[in-house]
C-alpha cells in the first residue's frame, strides 16, 4: 500500500470533496424548485391533463321513436344489438393488428383499411365502428377474446327492427350510417358520425321527431383504455313515436295481392286524406339496409331493373289510360260541351283527323251516354269529346282534379307527373300542339303521365264530389299538411251534377256488368273505373296485333265505397297486367272487402 | 480480519438508518405501484435488502486497504464478466445488460461500478501531488475506457454515463490542469459526435431529442415523460393519496415501481412528499460527503467520494429524467426502484463509506 505515514495531509482533496458536495446540495435545491414549480405552480394544468387522461365520454346511443300503425301495432320497432370499434389510438402496430382484428371479425383487411382511411378526419380518442348488427352469440367469441384485443370495443346500441319484415317498406323507409356532409349541414341538430339516419320514407321525412338525444358516460379507463369504471351518466332520450293511418291489415293484404306483379295499390279515406294502404312491388326487407356497411345486395337493388327501391305509388310514372275518361267526363260535363242526355254511336271505330281509331270493343257498344260510355269504357264517345274541348279545358279539368302536381303526401321523392297542354308543349318541345294528339289524351294516352297516389287523390275529389283530398301519412290532426282540421280543404270547382253522373257511370261500371265488375263486393256500393294502358306506341301495338302477339298492358283499377258518404278509395295499377277490367279490378274487390271486414274501423 | 468489538462501535448507523429508510420508503411505494401486478415486487424487494445489508456486512468486516490493493484482480474478473456477457446473455429489453444466476438475475455493469471505485481508489491513491501528470491521466483513462467502451456495446447509455461520472469525479479529487481539461472536452466533444453518428441505437438518439420536444411524439418515447411529468404536477402540494394516484393506479405511468416510482411518490404524496425525499436524501448525502473528513488515507477519500458521487449522480440524473429534464437513460432512483442488483450496488457502495469511517484510527 503507498503511504505508510500515518496522517498524511489529505487537505486539498477534502477541500476539493466537499466543495463538490456544495455544488450538489445547490443541485438539489435547484430541482427541488422546479418539483415545486411542476407541482405547485403549474398544479391545474396537470391536474386536468390526467382528468383527462383517464376519463372517457361514451355515448349512449338514443333508440329511435316507434312507427305504429292506426291501430297501435307496431311497424318499426329497435332490439339491441352489437357494434364492435376499434379504439385508433390503442392501435400500436397496424401491420399486427388490423390481419388479426379482420381475421376475428370475418372481415376483408382492405374494407378494415377503407373505413379507417374514409374517417381519418375524426378524433383518434373516438371509436370507430367497423362492424354493427351483430346477434349476442356472434359477440361471444370476440368477447371471449377481449384481453388479446384491447383496442376492439364491444358495445350494445339499440338498431332499428321492422318486425313485419317487408310491410310497408316503400313508405317506413330505411336507415343508413350519417355521411360526414349531412353532419356538416345540420351543425343544430348534434349529429354524430357512425350515427344512423333516416334516408328514405317517414324514416327520412320524420327523422328530426323519431330521432332521440344521445346519452353520455364519463369512463375512468386504464392507459390500455379499458374501462375501469363510471363517473356521471347522462342517460339517452328516445325519440318521438309516430302513429300512422296505415292500416297494418289493409297493407298486408294489398302486398299479398300484389305478389310477384309490379305495380301499386293505394287505399286511402277521402273524408279524411288519411292513408290506410300504400303498396308497391316489388319490395325490400329493410332491415337489411340499416348496417352502416352497404351490403352487395343493396347495390343490385338500386341498380336493379325493376327497382325495387322505388315506391312505385308516388314516382312510377304511367299514362292514366281509360281512368282519364273520368277527367274527360267531368270537363265535358262541367264546361258544357255534353250533358248526361248526349250520345254518340260507337261502331267500333271512328276516322278522326283523317286516321282510323278504333274502340277497344271492336263490334261497338251502340248509342252511348256518358253513363254508359264510363260504364263500358267507350273509346269512341271520348274521342269525339275529346275532339270538341281541345287540349286545354281537358288540361285545365285534369289539373282541377289534381293531376300534373304533387299531392302534398308527406313522403320524400313524390313525383308530379305530367299532363300535357299547348303551353307546355311549345315550352318543352318548342313544337305547336296537334290536335290529333289530344284524340290520344282523351283516353289516357300519349304525354300524360300520373302517378297512383294522384289516381287515388282524383278518385277521392269525385268521390267527395269536389271535395280536396290531401293525402297523409300520420294519424290524425298533425298529419294534415294544411291549416285546416280535416283533409277536406277548399273544394274542386265542378258543377254538383256533373259529380252525380260520373259517379253514376262510375257505379254502373262496377254494379252493372261495366267493365269494372270484376271489383264488386256483395253488400258494398262501389263505384270505379278500370284503364288499359298501352305501353308501347299505337304504330307498334297494331303491328303486334296484326302478328296475332300478345299486347301487354299496364292495368289500372280506381274506385271508392260507399256510393254516398264515401269512406275508402282503392286505387290500383298492375304493370303489364293486362286489361284492368280483367286483373286491376279483383285486385281491388278484395280490398274492398277486407276494408269491410276490418275490425274498428 | 476479523471485525473487533471497538470497530463495530464506530459504525455510522446513522447512515445505515438513513438508507434503510429510504429502502422502506421505496418498498411502501413499490407495493403502491405493482399491488396490482403479478410477482410480489414489495416482497422481492424486501429480500434484496436483506442481501444488500449481507453484502455491506461482508464489504465492512473486510478492511478496504485489502479491497482497495485486491480489486485489481476483481478488475480483471468483471472485464471478462461484460465481455462474456456480451457474447452470451441473451437479449432482454433490447440491451445485453442482464445475466442470469440460477434464480436471479444480475446486472454485471451494476457491480462493475463499484469494482471501479475501488480500482480507482488504487490508482489515483499514488498520485499524491496537487495535479494529475499526463502519464497517470493516460492510465486512468485506459482503466476506465475499457469497460466504458464494453457496457456502451451492450448497450446500456445510463450505466455508461455513471462510469463517466465516477471517473469524472476521481478525477476531479485528483486534480486536473486546466490544459488537460480542454483537451479532454475536445476529446469527449468528438467521442460525442462519434458515438451520436455511429454509436448510439435509433430508441437512443430518439430519447434525447425527444427531451428537447416530448410532445411531439406523445405516444412514444415522449409517452413516458408526458405521463411522468403528468402524474407528478398532478400531485399538488399534498398529493391524491397512497394507492390512490390515477397515473400510476390506471398504468398511465411506465416503468412505475422501477426507473419512474418517483413519480409515484410525487402523485400520490404531492410535493409534501417530494420535499420529505429530498430531506431524506440530502441528509444521507451529505452524511456520505461529509466523511471524507474521517477518512485515514487518501484511498479511503477516493473511497467515500466516489461512492457518494455515484449514489448522488444517479439520485440527481434520475429526480431529473422523471420531470422531463433529462433524457430516459434507465438510471433508478438509489434504494428507492424496484431492482437487486441496484440495491446490492449502492449497498456496497454504503459499505466503503462505513468501512472507511470506521477504520479511521490506523492500524487497529
Amino acid at each position: 500500500m503507498p503511504g505508510d505515514k500515518i496522517y498524511e495531509d489529505l487537505s486539498v482533496i477534502i477541500r476539493r470533496a466537499n466543495a463538490v458536495f456544495r455544488i450538489v446540495a445547490v443541485a438539489l435545491l435547484l430541482v427541488l424548485s422546479y418539483y415545486w414549480k411542476t407541482q405547485i405552480l403549474d398544479f391545474r394544468k396537470f391536474w386536468d391533463l390526467a382528468e383527462s387522461n383517464r376519463t372517457r365520454i361514451r355515448v349512449l346511443s338514443a333508440p329511435r321513436g316507434l312507427i305504429r300503425d292506426r291501430t297501435g301495432a307496431v311497424l318499426a320497432d329497435n332490439r339491441v344489438s352489437f357494434k364492435v370499434s376499434l379504439l385508433r389510438e390503442s392501435v400500436k402496430n397496424e401491420g399486427v393488428v388490423y390481419p388479426a382484428v379482420s381475421k376475428l371479425l370475418g372481415i376483408s383487411e382492405a374494407e378494415l383499411r377503407s373505413r379507417v382511411e374514409r374517417y381519418k378526419n375524426l378524433p383518434l380518442f373516438e371509436p370507430l365502428v367497423i362492424q354493427d348488427g351483430l346477434e349476442p352469440e356472434k359477440i361471444a367469441p370476440i368477447e371471449a377474446r377481449r384481453l388479446e384485443f384491447p383496442e376492439l370495443e364491444i358495445e350494445a346500441e339499440p338498431r332499428r327492427s321492422y318486425p313485419n319484415k317487408t310491410l310497408a317498406a316503400h313508405v317506413l323507409g330505411y336507415l343508413q350510417e350519417r355521411s360526414p356532409e349531412e353532419i356538416r349541414d345540420n351543425p343544430g341538430r348534434n349529429l354524430r358520425l357512425s350515427d344512423m339516419g333516416g334516408r328514405a320514407g317517414l324514416e327520412r321525412q320524420y327523422d328530426d321527431r323519431l330521432t332521440g338525444q344521445d346519452g353520455s358516460v364519463l369512463e375512468i379507463v386504464d392507459s390500455l383504455g379499458r374501462k375501469r369504471g363510471e363517473k356521471a351518466t347522462q342517460p339517452p332520450t328516445q325519440g318521438r313515436d309516430i302513429h300512422l293511418s296505415i292500416s297494418a291489415i289493409l297493407q298486408t293484404k294489398a302486398e299479398e295481392l300484389l305478389g310477384d306483379r309490379e305495380g301499386a295499390i293505394v287505399a286511402l279515406d277521402p273524408s279524411t286524406g288519411e292513408i290506410l294502404a300504400m303498396a308497391s312491388s316489388p319490395t325490400f326487407d329493410p332491415n337489411r339496409f340499416i348496417g352502416r356497411f352497404t351490403p352487395e345486395e343493396w347495390v343490385q337493388l338500386t341498380n336493379g331493373p325493376s327497382s325495387p327501391l322505388e315506391n312505385r305509388a308516388i314516382r312510377g310514372l304511367y299514362a292514366p289510360g281509360s281512368i282519364f275518361k273520368l277527367v274527360m267526363a267531368m270537363g265535358g260535363l262541367d264546361l258544357g260541351y255534353v250533358t248526361d242526355q248526349t250520345t254518340v254511336y260507337c261502331n267500333g271505330s271512328v276516322l278522326i283527323y283523317g286516321t282510323s281509331r278504333a274502340c277497344w270493343f271492336h263490334q261497338g257498344h251502340g248509342s252511348m251516354n256518358l253513363v254508359n260510355a264510363i260504364r263500358n269504357s267507350c273509346n269512341i264517345y271520348f274521342y269525339t269529346l275529346g275532339r270538341q274541348m281541345g287540349i286545354d279545358p281537358i288540361a285545365a279539368s285534369a289539373g282541377r282534379l289534381g293531376l300534373g302536381r304533387k299531392t302534398g303526401l308527406d313522403l320524400p321523392g313524390e313525383k308530379e307527373g305530367l299532363v300535357p297542354s299547348e303551353e307546355w308543349k311549345m315550352k318543352a318541345l318548342k313544337t305547336p300542339w296537334f290536335p290529333g294528339e289530344t284524340i290520344s289524351v282523351a283516353i289516357g294516352q300519349g304525354q300524360l303521365q300520373v302517378t297512383p297516389l294522384q289516381i287515388a287523390v282524383m278518385t277521392g275529389i269525385i268521390a267527395n264530389r269536389g271535395g280536396r283530398v290531401e293525402p297523409h301519412l300520420l294519424l290524425g290532426r298533425e298529419g294534415s299538411p294544411g291549416a285546416g282540421s280535416s283533409g277536406i280543404a277548399n273544394r274542386a270547382p265542378f258543377k254538383h251534377e256533373a259529380f252525380e253522373s260520373v259517379i253514376e257511370g262510375m257505379w254502373r261500371s262496377v254494379n252493372d256488368q261495366g267493365t269494372g265488375q270484376g271489383a264488386r263486393v256483395d253488400g258494398m256500393d262501389i263505384c270505379g273505373k278500370t284503364g288499359s294502358t298501352q305501353v308501347v306506341s299505337r304504330e307498334r301495338a297494331e303491328m303486334l296485333a296484326k302478328a296475332g302477339k300478345p299486347i301487354k298492358t299496364h292495368s289500372w283499377f280506381s274506385g271508392f265505397a260507399p256510393r254516398d258518404k264515401p269512406r275508402i278509395v282503392v286505387t290500383v295499377l298492375v304493370e303489364f297486367g293486362g286489361g284492368g277490367g280483367a286483373i286491376a279490378g279483383p285486385l281491388a274487390g278484395q280490398m274492398f272487402r277486407t276494408w269491410k271486414d276490418l275490425p274498428g274501423k | 480480519m476479523m471485525i473487533d468489538r471497538r470497530l463495530f462501535e464506530e459504525i455510522d448507523w446513522v447512515l445505515i438508518g438513513l438508507v434503510l429508510l429510504l429502502s422502506l420508503l421505496g418498498v411502501l411505494f413499490i407495493y403502491s405501484s405493482s399491488h396490482f401486478l403479478p410477482g410480489n415486487y414489495y416482497l422481492r424487494q424486501l429480500i434484496w435488502i436483506g442481501i444488500g445489508l449481507g453484502a455491506a456486512f461482508l464489504v465492512v468486516i473486510v478492511d478496504y486497504k485489502f479491497l482497495v490493493s485486491f480489486s485489481i484482480y476483481l478488475y480483471f474478473l468483471i472485464i471478462a464478466i461484460l465481455a462474456a456477457s456480451l457474447v452470451f446473455a441473451r437479449l432482454v429489453a433490447g440491451t445485453k445488460s442482464w445475466v442470469k444466476f440460477g434464480l436471479f438475475q444480475i446486472q454485471p455493469s451494476e457491480l462493475a461500478k463499484v469494482v471501479l471505485i475501488l480500482v480507482f481508489a488504487r490508482i489515483f491513491a499514488e498520485y499524491k501531488g496537487r495535479y494529475l501528470n499526463a502519464g497517470s491521466t493516460a492510465l486512468a483513462l485506459v482503466v476506465a475506457g475499457v469497460p466504458l467502451v464494453l457496457i456502451m456495446l451492450q448497450p446500456d447509455l445510463g450505466t455508461a454515463l455513471t462510469f463517466v461520472a465516477i471517473f469524472g469525479a476521481a478525477f476531479i479529487l485528483g486534480g486536473l490542469r486546466k490544459k488537460t481539461i480542454i483537451i479532454l472536452l475536445a476529446l469527449s466533444l468528438i467521442a460525442g459526435a462519434g458515438g451520436w453518428t455511429f454509436g448510439l441505437k435509433d430508441y437512443q438518439k430518439k430519447r434525447l431529442t425527444t427531451l428537447l420536444n416530448p410532445r411531439e411524439d406523445p405516444r412514444g418515447s415522449g409517452y413516458q415523460i408526458n405521463q411522468s411529468k403528468i402524474a407528478i404536477g398532478s400531485g399538488g402540494l399534498t398529493g391524491k393519496g397512497f394507492m390512490n394516484g390515477s397515473q400510476s393506479q390506471l398504468r398511465f405511468l411506465p416503468a412505475r415501481h422501477t426507473d419512474f416510482i418517483f413519480s409515484v411518490i410525487g402523485e400520490e404524496f404531492g410535493f409534501l412528499g417530494v420535499f420529505i425525499v429530498f430531506l431524506l436524501y440530502f441528509l444521507t448525502l451529505a452524511r456520505m460527503f461529509l466523511s471524507v473528513a474521517k477518512a485515514r488515507d487518501r484511498a479511503g477519500v477516493y473511497l467515500i467520494f466516489m461512492a457518494s458521487v455515484l449514489v448522488t449522480f444517479q439520485f440527481l440524473i434520475n429526480v431529473l429524467m422523471i420531470i422531463g429534464l433529462f433524457p430516459v437513460t434507465g438510471i433508478p432512483l438509489p434504494f428507492l426502484s424496484y431492482g437487486g442488483s441496484s440495491l446490492l450496488g449502492n449497498f456496497i457502495a454504503c459499505g466503503f463509506i462505513l468501512n472507511v469511517k470506521m477504520r479511521r484510527f490506523a492500524n487497529v
